[in-house]
């Protein structure tokens, strides 16, 4: 008898102990899915901070190869599909159609407006993250915009300054192009139409339906084509150029503009010093222009089990001193007011440069056909008009009927 | 020349139950062996072959044959990769839309140039090769060695090599071309249509001749001296001894190894998406690239696949001579 009262009491107490532990130390495990471009950088350090803060919460990263976009998007569709996708990863507004599509995305909405740090990001990046549905899936993490190097050592040689406008642009370029150095450093190859779009859309077209065939669109299009094929200012290569290519020419003086982005600001100071500097890209007579926008977003994924963590960990990295130290890895610009406000990571001139983009900045249209339209449709129609076997004006015309049919 | 033939190796004299089988298959061979008590042994000589094949086809089947049979219905289907909830029927539309492209036509005449052109220097370069190889000079071990390093290579490190030797601005190709004086002035190799295909042909041919050296320095050495010596004894020169001996000693190397390094090159792409990403413009798009640009960055594999079945039926032709070759 005794013997199975204390069986019953030890059958009780072991039923009722988990009940007495608190829930909040029962760990819970997201899955992170990122990419750095420097292969060096790791994000062992602010997971470790992070996780300090939220005991409760451990963030396994997995570092995704990225293969031009494209690796990384298709393995995070097909991962998603087949029920084996992360709690949440980064993410870029090119996919943002098609994971809108899959109703892969958990609306952030709620939580944003709930947010402490809500007020440290600027009304221009929120704007830029608002979905076509007026919803907002994408939380800010880092972001470029695109302006544009100008060697100053050699416009003084010409004494000309930085150039604001298009025909300011197409004079110094002329000016700097001579024997074995071009004006302008295009980039015709992979990632190109990033470079590209301030100037089909520098004159007030956008890229909505009826945009890339506008008169303005068009007539800035030719204007780019012709820089190449008319007045000979960029490298005979510049069809193929890319990334690498863009930069090296830069670095070895054998161009004296190009249109790139922050990352590369530190790695042009080493060479050239104070004679290079980076301004806002040309933009037309009437001010407008276009800056393209080049951003980096964390995504909470509907199939997530852990969702309420998940978001605590996007909008930890969002968070000003915690943002920094992420950017720090990544090379890019912070997301947040107060972190750009005392931003050490790169030149002053470069960061303004950047900041002072932010009002023209723009994207691509969130359609599922964005990134084909970058990896393949671009490139190719563009290289085609580069090297004279379309015209310019049909170049447009395949990209209008991609978009909108 | 011609005598009796050898006796065939049974397994005559190993015990009726075929004593190098698996103790559980010597019994079943053994046991379908008496069948009709005739000692006949159709059973076991067809049976056999097959359930020790049998691992093997397993593999093959679920490695390969379920991806070509999923090909096949995803060439029949509305397949989006962004949409997986909607994959409907379509029957052969894919197909039209593939032949209604003028882009798979160009593409199509592309790999036609890629394969004739890369395959013909490949085998001639590694003819010459294995020629040279096959004679007796200094070092010849290390030289034999040497020349599959291109072959061993990767083709994303060739490929990335080739770039930057045939680069505009920094390519040492350039440089030596101008320094030399063959070139007035650097050529963007890669970054103009009438001459990106010759860039990545080049690289390929670099890659693919010591496949062909080595074959065909193992079929040279299988030929027997005697034939060289009677025919030097018959008056016979070089050029009759390399054209009466050595080219039929060959052939029959020559035509497999065509036959395998042309649906090779046929289905590769790496080499060139790495140099030219199919361009400029397209114009080193091949098919298979085409195929692949069209499902992996389109995210139409309906249309991806019934370019890829497409291609497939192109190279049966090649396949089936392979394979009759290797019947006979």
């Amino acid at each position: 008898m005794q013997r199975r009262a204390l069986l019953s009491g030890a059958t009780a107490a072991l039923a009722t102990a988990p009940l007495a532990r608190p829930h909040a130390q029962k760990t819970v495990t997201i899955r992170w899915w990122y990419h750095l471009d420097d292969p060096k950088a790791t994000p062992d350090a602010f997971i470790a901070a992070f996780e300090k803060a939220n005991p409760g919460i451990h963030v396994e990263a997995e570092n995704i190869p990225w293969g031009g976009g494209g690796d990384y998007d298709n393995r995070l569709y097909t991962a998603l599909i087949a029920g084996n996708g992360p709690d949440t990863a980064m993410v870029k507004f090119n996919n943002l159609a098609r994971l809108m599509e899959m109703e892969a995305l958990t609306p952030l909405d709620t939580w944003i407006d709930a947010w402490p740090g809500k007020g440290d990001i600027s009304a221009d990046l929120w704007r830029l993250h608002t979905a076509p549905d007026g919803k907002r899936y994408y939380m800010p993490l880092q972001y470029v915009v695109l302006y544009l190097y100008v060697r100053l050592d050699l416009l003084a040689k010409h004494n000309l300054a930085p150039p604001a406008t298009f025909d300011e642009f197409l004079t110094c370029a002329k000016a700097m192009t001579g024997g074995e150095q071009w004006g302008f450093g295009m980039r015709g190859g992979s990632g190109g139409h990033d470079s590209w779009m301030p100037f089909a859309f520098g004159t007030g077209a956008r890229p909505v339906k009826g945009g890339f065939v506008s008169p303005a669109a068009l007539a800035q299009n030719r204007f780019f084509i012709d820089l190449l094929r008319t007045h000979k200012v960029c490298p005979p290569s510049a069809p193929t150029d890319s990334f690498l290519q863009i930069v090296n020419n830069m670095k070895a003086g054998r161009t004296a503009m190009t249109v790139h982005h922050i990352s590369t600001a530190n790695d042009m100071v080493t060479t050239f010093g104070d004679s290079i500097t980076a301004v806002v890209v040309p933009r037309g007579p009437d001010k407008t222009g276009w800056a393209t926008f080049g951003d980096g977003s964390n995504a909470v994924f509907s199939v997530g089990k852990n969702q309420e963590a998940a978001w605590r960990w996007v909008s930890w990295l969002s968070t000003a001193a915690n943002n920094v130290l992420y950017n720090k890895a990544a090379g890019q610009m912070t997301v947040t007011t107060s972190g750009a406000a005392n931003w050490t990571l790169h030149p002053k001139r470069f960061v303004d440069a950047t900041v002072n983009s932010l009002p023209i900045a723009g994207v691509l249209p969130n359609l599922p056909q964005a990134a084909d339209f970058t990896r393949v449709v671009w490139p190719q129609n563009t290289q085609k008009a580069l090297l004279g076997e379309v015209t310019p004006d049909a170049m447009m015309q395949t990209f209008e009927k991609l978009f909108f049919g | 020349m011609e005598g009796p033939l050898p006796p065939t190796p049974s397994l005559k004299g190993r015990g009726s139950s075929g004593a190098l089988l698996p103790l559980p298959l010597r019994a079943w061979t053994a046991k379908r062996t008496k069948v009709g008590g005739s000692g006949r042994c159709f059973p076991r000589t067809h049976a056999t072959p097959w359930l020790m094949l049998t691992p093997a086809l397993s593999a093959a089947a679920i490695i390969v044959l379920l991806p070509v049979l999923d090909t096949l219905w995803m060439s029949i289907h509305d397949v989006i990769l962004y949409r997986p909830r909607v994959r409907p029927f379509i029957g052969l539309a894919n197909y039209a839309w593939a032949v209604a492209d003028p882009v798979f036509w160009e593409s199509l005449w592309h790999s036609l140039v890629w394969v004739v052109a890369a395959v013909s220097l490949q085998f001639t370069l590694g003819f010459i090769a294995a020629l040279l190889l096959n004679r007796s000079f200094a070092w010849r071990a290390v030289a034999r060695a040497l020349i599959v390093v291109p072959w061993a290579l990767p083709s994303v490190i060739i490929g990335l090599i080739w770039t930057w030797m045939l680069d505009f601005n920094l390519g040492v190709l350039n440089e030596i071309g101008v320094r030399l004086g063959l070139l007035s002035a650097s050529v963007p190799w890669l970054a103009q249509s009438s001459t990106a295909m010759a860039g990545v042909i080049l690289a390929i041919v670099w890659q693919g001749f010591p496949f062909f050296a080595v074959t065909l320095l193992a079929g040279l050495q299988a030929i027997p001296g005697e034939l060289y010596e009677a025919a030097s004894i018959d008056g016979a020169g070089a050029f009759g001894k390399f054209r009466h001996i050595t080219l039929p000693g060959l052939a029959g190397v020559m035509a497999t190894a065509l036959l395998l390094r042309m649906i090779w090159v046929a289905n590769s792409l790496d080499l060139i998406l790495v140099m030219t990403g199919g361009g400029p413009g397209t114009a080193t798009q091949t098919l298979p690239l085409h195929a692949f640009l069209t499902a992996w960055s389109g995210g139409n594999y309906g249309h991806g696949a019934a370019l890829s079945v497409l291609l497939t039926l192109l190279l049966l032709g090649v396949v089936v001579a392979y394979v009759w070759r290797n019947r006979a």
